[in-house]
């Protein structure tokens, strides 16, 4: 029967597309686990450099330092970061949707984008936003030099007075199944209140102009790097999660589709057998 | 003797705990430095260069990239952007990297940043080189 044919063919397509999403499943979930080693041994190192500056700015004079001197915001700068692949649910629609609104509300004439990852570069590229700067292909081989050229690039652009306000819109990682996107101020320089109290008299060599100035760069590199390390975690927990629903609704297709399968083999036989019966019937009359 | 001190190294992507060490030579931004037991209380830049830990008889050297010093009394934290352990230096890569920042300081001299980014990476590999080949 034709129709019992077509239905075999569909469970042999959905099992192999559940075999698929099961492997991505496991892939997204190894490349998570690296991600969150990753960003366990950049905390404290971030942690330390983001105590001993945020001890040390409110004695420092900012209009000395460039980076820490706030500017009227005439032209903004926007880092989206986005993956460079699919497949991994709402994680970059959402991203997306919120920069846009958020570029909207700054005037898109006076934004410029910096795109990390292939997506976002593809989605405002397209619609004509000011993209000067983009990055992508790299997620693989993700490193901290990438977080350094990356901070170094922009702010060099900073400093030209390309622009005069930085923000970075990113996927922060929460937990396995929830991504947190947030918005950060990354130049010029201001500090949460959230860093650990650093209340040691210390000495300053060479001085504390000087350290200031070493430091504000290293916390640029290692804030670019967490940035980094959020989006990459959370892009593989969103994967994770979508092609584990994926899988799931796939078995529950393939079930209903046995189902089917077996009712209409059982309906073929009752045919069958009635058109025995009825015809040995009319041969007894 | 001064007594000990708890040494860590830290970058971004690795903490080397060194327990309680005698002493250590950190590359300062005005040149070398001493640190041990009892120190007072500071923070210090560091240039590109080289980190000599003493542990009793044992030494260990490590080849650092910029970052800072901050001595508490509790210990001293070096957080540098990148640190390798003497043996640890890919001394191929390091080859290469030196290489390259050479032979892009030869051709360009045009582009400022270019030029200063060259400069640093040439200056990085040279600080790994001379490191691994010291004995």
């Amino acid at each position: 029967m034709a129709n019992l044919k077509v239905i075999r063919k569909r469970i042999g397509t959905i099992e192999s597309i559940k075999q698929v999403t099961r492997a991505m499943k496991l892939v997204a979930a190894a490349k998570l686990r690296r991600a969150q080693i990753n960003m366990e041994q950049a905390r404290p190192y971030a942690g330390r450099i983001h105590g001993v500056l945020n001890h040390l700015l409110p004695d420092i004079d900012r209009t000395t330092h460039d980076l820490l001197t706030m500017r009227p915001a005439r032209q903004k700068a926007f880092i989206i970061i986005t993956s460079d692949r699919g497949l991994c649910g709402s994680f970059n629609t959402n991203i997306l949707r919120q920069a846009e609104s958020i570029i909207m509300a700054a005037g898109k004439e006076n934004s410029k984008l910096i795109c990390i990852g292939r997506k976002g570069y593809e989605y405002f590229g397209k619609r004509g936003y000011d993209v000067v700067d983009h990055y992508a292909d790299f997620w693989n081989e993700l490193n901290f030099s990438h977080a350094t050229q990356m901070a170094r690039a922009v702010t060099s652009r900073y400093l030209s007075g390309e622009f005069d306000d930085v923000r970075v819109i990113f996927n922060e990682f929460k937990n396995v199944a929830q991504q947190k996107i947030a918005e950060y101020h990354y130049l010029p320089l201001v500090l949460e209140d959230d860093a650990e109290v650093v209340d040691t008299d210390y000495l300053f060599e060479p001085s504390k102009d000087e350290v200031v100035k070493s430091l504000v760069p290293r916390h640029l590199n290692i804030q670019m790097w967490r940035f980094l390390l959020e989006s990459n975690a959370a892009e593989q927990a969103a994967r994770m999660t979508s092609m584990e629903a994926a899988t799931n609704n796939a078995g529950d297709l393939i079930d209903r589709l046995r189902l089917e399968y077996n009712k209409a083999r059982q309906a073929a036989i009752t045919t069958e057998i009635l058109e025995v019966v009825s015809g040995a019937e009319a041969l007894v009359e | 003797m001064a007594g000990q001190f708890h040494l860590e190294i830290i970058t971004p992507t690795k903490v080397y705990d060194e327990g309680e060490v005698d002493y250590v030579r950190a590359p300062g931004a005005d040149g070398a430095f001493g640190i041990l037991a009892g120190h007072t209380e500071s923070i210090m830049a560091l240039a590109i260069g080289e980190i000599k830990v003493v542990k009793g008889s044992v030494e260990k050297t490590y080849a650092s990239a910029k970052g800072f010093a901050e001595i508490t009394k509790n210990g001293v934290q070096l957080l540098v952007e990148s640190a390798e352990p003497k043996g640890g230096i890919d001394l191929n890569r390091a080859q290469k990297a030196y290489d390259r920042a050479k032979e892009h300081l030869n051709r360009k001299k045009d582009e400022m940043e270019d030029e200063l980014r060259a400069l640093r990476a040439l200056e990085r590999s040279m600080n790994r080189l001379k490191v691994a080949e010291k004995k």
